[in-house]
């Protein structure tokens, strides 16, 4: 059953960023970009934020987990598109990678 | 499994991973910090290769594959696998982000190391053993000799096609 609510927190995570349009991967070269999308980190966090849920023992191995992996998968998408970019800023200035310096 | 064996076989499955994944993410092209750059061209003084330099002066700066490796081993072990290498994955994130490091490399490190501890637990190798394995992978890049980890390092990327085209 634990599998079934992974599936549904990422799957989740995954049609609300979309529905908020984050793009479903990040632009090329991936290595180098910093746009939040679909896969990374929305799916990342919800597979990362699901194990916390389910490890701290607030799942209840009945069919409220299911519920609850739906409202991580919610969170997560609503925290990756409104929230990331303000708590983790990208590095601007003298902190800028190399590269990110070139392109502008 | 043989507690000896079983930390030789896990260094050298952790050391492919961390370097595979690292050099696939460009730590080699590129300085990620000022701080990185600085280790780099240290190392090129010293004897070493730029590119190699700068793999090392990454991995240093920022939690990147080795550091998910390594947190995904002890997150395994603590809390489980392989839920532990989930929540290490999600943290490593975050730290790669203060770190001013997009965090593809610390990420996948932390998942695929979460993948091959599940996998070879069917073969008797515990979590335990890959944090010990991944002690003695990064002693190898970052305690023994840097001029010459940094040469094998530049050869890698070459050969992946991530050499620096920094002079």
């Amino acid at each position: 059953m634990l599998y079934i609510v992974y599936i549904i927190a990422i799957g989740s995570a995954m049609i609300l960023g979309l529905i908020l349009k984050l793009p479903l991967l990040p632009e090329r070269p991936m290595r180098q970009s910093w746009t939040t999308s679909v896969i990374f980190p929305t799916a990342v966090l919800a597979l990362g934020f699901t194990a916390m849920v389910s490890k701290l023992g607030y799942l209840t191995s009945t069919n409220i987990d299911y519920l609850i992996a739906l409202a991580i998968g919610i969170l997560t998408a609503i925290f990756c598109k409104f929230i990331l970019e303000k708590l983790l800023p990208k590095p601007s200035g003298e902190e800028a990678p190399a590269f990110m310096e070139e392109s502008h | 499994m043989n507690e000896i064996l079983g930390i030789a076989i896990a260094a050298v499955i952790s050391w492919f991973n961390f370097v595979i994944i690292d050099t696939w993410m460009g730590l080699p092209e590129a300085p990620g910090v000022k701080g990185a750059e600085a280790i780099g061209r240290d190392i090129k003084k010293r004897g070493g290769d730029l590119a190699g330099g700068f793999f090392q002066g990454n991995i240093v700066c920022s939690p990147d594959a080795s550091a998910g490796t390594l947190l995904a081993s002890i997150a395994c072990f603590a809390i489980g696998t392989p839920e532990g290498g989930f929540i290490a994955a999600a943290l490593v994130y975050f730290g790669n982000r203060i770190c001013a490091d997009p965090g593809y490399a610390g990420t996948t490190g932390a998942l695929t190391i979460t993948i091959i501890i599940a996998a070879a637990s069917y073969i008797g190798l515990t979590p335990v053993m890959f944090i010990a394995g991944m002690m003695i992978a990064i002693l190898t890049i970052q305690g023994l000799h840097h001029p010459a980890s940094s040469k094998l390092l530049g050869k890698i990327a070459q050969k992946m096609g991530r050499y620096t085209e920094i002079e």
